[in-house]
């Protein structure tokens, strides 16, 4: 069997369904979904822009160590961490043999560690963050921090909408596969194949956009009938939407730990260079 | 109505184009060394939206999608670091709707895809540099090392330029642009685009320009400001002459254009502008 045709039978849309699922209804009772969405994402904001402006690798670890903690508890998949690691690996290794080919030296490691140490810090946070934060829960939260309506109302509507579209998508491919006459000879690395799945994946757009047009159109006419426009300028409306949210001592608990911890850690920092 | 078509667009833009990205996740990626060969994205998807709608909603609802489901909903969203990818994103493809005028005109199809997704892959790869320029103090101090990363991003960048505008850009596009005009529209309640929706001349260019003259100021200042205040062991000469006061007057003339901006798109609002979503 050739490669592409491997990946092909490994990778279905139903698989992809599956983690869609996976990410819209589960994870619900990790430390990080029992904090306020809203302390969280700014918390969070916090937390992903503050290694920029550490040099110390003293501290940066200690902020790698936060992150991985809460990664690991907040049960992320295997799988990214796993492609997380061998990603930042292989860039490590890639950028630093260019430099030496290119005339430097093995300082070049040391600096990039420094910055792949942040770039760990920030996406191993944002794993944690968006796995335990729940999809109706993280559009609520953007809506109380100001964001404008229509991309809290996509947050929610894509988690409840796309496997359904992913559904329609997968039909409409299967539809065209049925009709259509797969290439009778392989090519070279069975090329033909592969030109022959990408062709359909883009020919099932036409009609996956046509239909997805008429039924965002009755989404549309139906928030409409029930007064969606109206909910975003009547305060009332809003008061009532998020009334559910509260903040409460663990969230404080939460965000005054971490302020020592960082504390700590620059302090820790100067007493010990890394 | 017309807020209601604008929500309409934003909304399908975002599903369909969302979609799209979940698909390029299903296709694998061949790596050959650093270089990364595979579907970035179904730019053909994000080019129909916004040559057929609104462009400004179209490219908004099409790079949140990017966002919402190519990545929160997959589960490894980047937080912070994926909003630079965001901005990139609408801006090539806002302007590349605005660029077409009349969508069954296909050379301007295939023209305004190519610049739209260039430009989003020029500036996504410009920010990668800056972005390690940023994140390592002592970059200057190592040899070779900035010179490779630009050589990678522009490898990078090209390879996906020629995948993402051309193979999965602008050919499809120029085949479905056409044919969905006139079809698509009618089944939300939305007039097709007229050639004077969209003022392709001074207006459109202008704003373009001035657009990514304004970002390239801000970058380039936020990085000489890191580069200068962070580890003052790299100084540029200009700074000892000028004084801190230089970068003042760097903001202050980013500041200028950006009031430009607003200035000119003010005035080209009630000539009828860019917007296109009237009811029928």
């Amino acid at each position: 069997m050739s490669l592409i045709e491997r990946w092909m039978s490994r990778f279905s849309l139903e698989q992809l369904k599956m983690t869609l699922w996976r990410t819209a209804y589960g994870n619900k009772d990790t430390f990080l979904s029992r904090l306020d969405p809203r302390v969280l994402l700014i918390w969070y904001v916090f937390f992903t822009v503050s290694p920029w402006f550490f040099y110390d690798r003293t501290v940066l670890v200690a902020l790698f160590a936060v992150s991985l903690t809460l990664a690991l508890t907040s049960r992320v998949s295997g799988l990214i961490l796993f492609l997380m690691g061998v990603s930042t690996f292989m860039n490590l290794v890639y950028i630093g043999v260019l430099a030496l080919f290119l005339g430097g030296s093995g300082d070049a490691f040391l600096a990039l560690i420094t910055l792949t140490l942040k770039l760990l810090i920030m996406g191993l946070a944002s794993v944690a963050v968006f796995t335990s934060i729940d999809p109706e829960k993280l559009s609520d939260a953007l809506l109380a921090l100001r964001l404008p309506a229509p991309f809290s109302f996509g947050i929610s509507y894509g988690y409840r909408m796309i496997p359904i579209l992913v559904e329609q998508y997968q039909d409409v491919f299967a539809s065209y596969r049925m009709r259509g006459c797969p290439p009778a000879r392989k090519g070279i690395l069975s090329w033909r194949i592969g030109y022959y799945f990408c062709k359909i994946c883009v020919l099932a757009f036409y009609p996956t956009l046509l239909n997805t047009a008429k039924r965002v159109r009755t989404t549309v006419e139906a928030l409409e009938m029930r007064g969606f426009t109206y909910t975003l300028v009547s305060g009332d409306a809003r008061r009532l939407k998020l009334s559910r949210m509260s903040i409460r001592p663990i969230d404080g608990i939460f965000c005054g730990l971490s302020i020592l911890y960082v504390a700590a850690a620059v302090w820790a920092g100067h007493q010990l260079a890394l | 109505m017309k807020q209601t078509h604008n929500i309409m667009v934003f909304v399908l833009s975002m599903a369909v184009f969302g979609l799209s990205d979940l698909v390029t996740e299903l296709i694998p990626d061949v790596s050959i060394g650093p270089v990364e060969i595979g579907i970035p994205y179904f730019g053909f998807v994000g080019l129909i939206l916004v040559m057929l709608f609104n462009p400004l909603y179209a490219a908004l609802g099409a790079s949140f999608g990017e966002l919402v489901f190519g990545d929160l909903l997959m589960g490894d969203f980047g937080g912070i670091g994926e909003i630079d990818g965001f901005l990139v994103l609408f801006i090539g493809l806002w302007i590349a709707g605005l660029l077409v005028k009349n969508p069954s005109n296909r050379k301007m199809i295939a023209i305004a895809g190519m610049i739209g997704i260039g430009l989003d892959q020029f500036m996504s790869g410009a920010l990668d540099v800056m972005k390690v320029g940023f994140g390592v103090a002592d970059l200057e101090a190592v040899e070779g090392l900035p010179e490779s990363i630009v050589i990678l991003e522009l490898i990078e960048n090209g390879v996906e330029w020629l995948v993402a505008g051309i193979l999965f850009g602008i050919i499809p596009a120029i085949y479905m642009v056409p044919r969905m005009y006139g079809k698509i529209e009618p089944l939300m309640g939305i007039r097709p685009r007229e050639p004077r929706d969209v003022t392709i001349g001074g207006a459109v260019g202008r704003l373009a320009l001035v657009a990514v003259i304004v970002l390239a100021f801000a970058a380039v200042f936020a990085y000489m400001s890191e580069v200068m205040d962070g580890t003052g062991e790299w100084a540029p000469d200009f700074v000892d002459q000028f004084g801190q006061s230089f970068i003042w007057i760097g903001i202050g003339i980013a500041a200028v254009v950006a009031l430009i901006v607003i200035l000119l798109s003010r005035r080209n609002k009630p000539t009828g502008g860019t917007s296109i979503s009237r009811h029928v």
